[in-house]
């Protein structure tokens, strides 16, 4: 008999979760992942098939063999900056493709073009 | 191993064990509440004292055992694999929530209230101080920090507890993806297996995905299309395939990389590890299929009618 179970939002959070905290917690486990990977990969082997540089070390601390000595902390921090760039990127996104819908014909901001 | 203090490894495993308790905190105020309910009013205020000095007393002794056990080979790939199914029945959507069995008789006896409250709450507390034990690495400093914040929340914080999660239901689902990762590096860190791992580094990452895959499947179960869900049981159930040939190849010394492999009996295994998998998933569809099928024509068939 978990505490969380008292909320009935909390009880079904997988339902009641909002758009911006499952993207969240959804970039944070791929960082999770991520930091699995950079774990499982042996260094060694990419850098004698020169894959390191071309795939992995985007500089640093930021590379995926780096991600293997990161903490919760950092995988949080990482994946809130994650989640930020993808809802900034689908905000722009829509703003651009709305701007490709041409507008109803007699809306107030339709400019008439005649020939 | 003691963590250098308010280093970054030490304020991520304080933080974990602070998310563990607020999503694994039991429901001790709901317990005693329902355990004194036909006490006494004088007796329900001992009952509430001792009940909760009980439960704390009892989360403390199995908080320090838990630091012990992990450290016996084996415990901490079953301690792994404990957190991997607390994480996933945490994320099932419950329907109705349950009261627990110990409690639904109200004590007569003061010994019989203290008695249940306490035996509720070693219960309800095993996964809570098994996710502490794992996410603390063995640091007894952690694990009383751990208990120091799970303590106001046994005695005071059950409605701040309730309207966080209320409020912003993704800390269960964060919960969740913390409690499967401290169950990944609890299986990559057992003693066993240690070096194992370093033989075959690979399956680190197929064990990473093959424990999210399986304790946070009630999450995105939630978001895939009937014709998909299958990948629920599949997914898993493919990685498990796939580290069983590694772990078979290590046992009885066989070459399970095709690029090594020398004699046709060695490539066959190669074949069958790759390939092998697609008959049995095919046969699990049709399975699944006939089971769907065969209720739906269940639901829809009128109820037999008993002729006398």
């Amino acid at each position: 008999m978990l505490l969380i179970h008292r909320s009935q939002r909390a009880a079904n959070a997988v339902r009641a979760v909002s758009a911006g905290g499952e993207l969240f917690v959804a970039s944070v486990v791929v960082c999770m992942i991520l930091a699995a990977f950079g774990d499982a990969v042996d260094p060694t082997f990419l850098g004698e098939a020169g894959l390191e540089f071309a795939l992995f070390d985007l500089g640093g601390e930021f590379s995926v063999l780096a991600m293997r000595h990161w903490h919760l902390l950092q995988l949080l921090v990482a994946g809130g900056v994650i989640a930020a760039g993808i809802a900034v990127l689908r905000v722009a996104a829509a703003a651009y493709f709305r701007s490709l819908h041409p507008g109803l014909a007699r809306s107030v901001d339709k400019v008439p073009i005649k020939f | 191993m003691e963590l250098e203090l308010f280093s970054t490894a030490f304020l991520s495993a304080l933080l974990t064990i602070i998310l563990i308790d607020l999503v694994l905190a039991g429901d001790n105020a709901l317990i005693i509440g329902l355990v004194a309910r036909n006490l006494p009013k004088e007796t329900q205020t001992k009952v509430i004292f001792w009940g909760t000095f009980g439960a704390i007393f009892i989360r403390a002794v199995m908080a320090i055992l838990v630091v012990y056990i992990l450290a016996v080979p084996g415990f901490m790939l079953a301690g792994g694999v404990a957190l991997v199914w607390i994480a996933r029945k945490l994320l099932t959507p419950e329907g109705n929530s349950e009261t627990s069995s110990l409690v639904k008789a109200p004590a007569v006896t003061f010994g019989a209230a203290v008695r249940t409250i306490v035996i509720a709450d070693a219960v309800m507390g095993v996964d809570n101080v098994l996710g502490i034990g794992g996410a603390a690495q063995g640091s007894i400093l952690l694990i009383v920090l751990g208990l120091a914040v799970s303590v106001p929340i046994i005695v005071w914080g059950s409605q701040l507890v309730i309207k966080l999660v209320d409020r912003y239901p993704s800390v269960i689902l964060l919960g969740g993806a913390v409690l499967a990762w401290t169950g990944y590096t609890m299986v990559v860190r057992e003693p066993l297996l240690i070096t194992w791992f370093e033989g075959h580094p690979a399956a680190k990452l197929v064990v990473a995905i093959l424990i999210f895959s399986i304790s946070l499947s009630p999450w995105y179960s939630e978001r895939l299309s009937t014709e998909l869900k299958p990948l629920v049981v599949l997914l898993p159930a493919l990685l498990v395939w796939m580290l069983a040939f590694e772990v078979a190849g290590s046992l009885w010394k066989m070459q399970v990389d095709y690029l090594l492999a020398t004699g046709p009996g060695e490539y066959l295994l190669e074949a069958l590890r790759w390939v092998g998998w697609i008959p049995l998933a095919a046969l699990f569809l049709w399975a699944r299929e006939q089971f769907i099928a065969r209720a739906a024509r269940r639901a829809t068939s009128p109820p037999l009618r008993l002729s006398r």
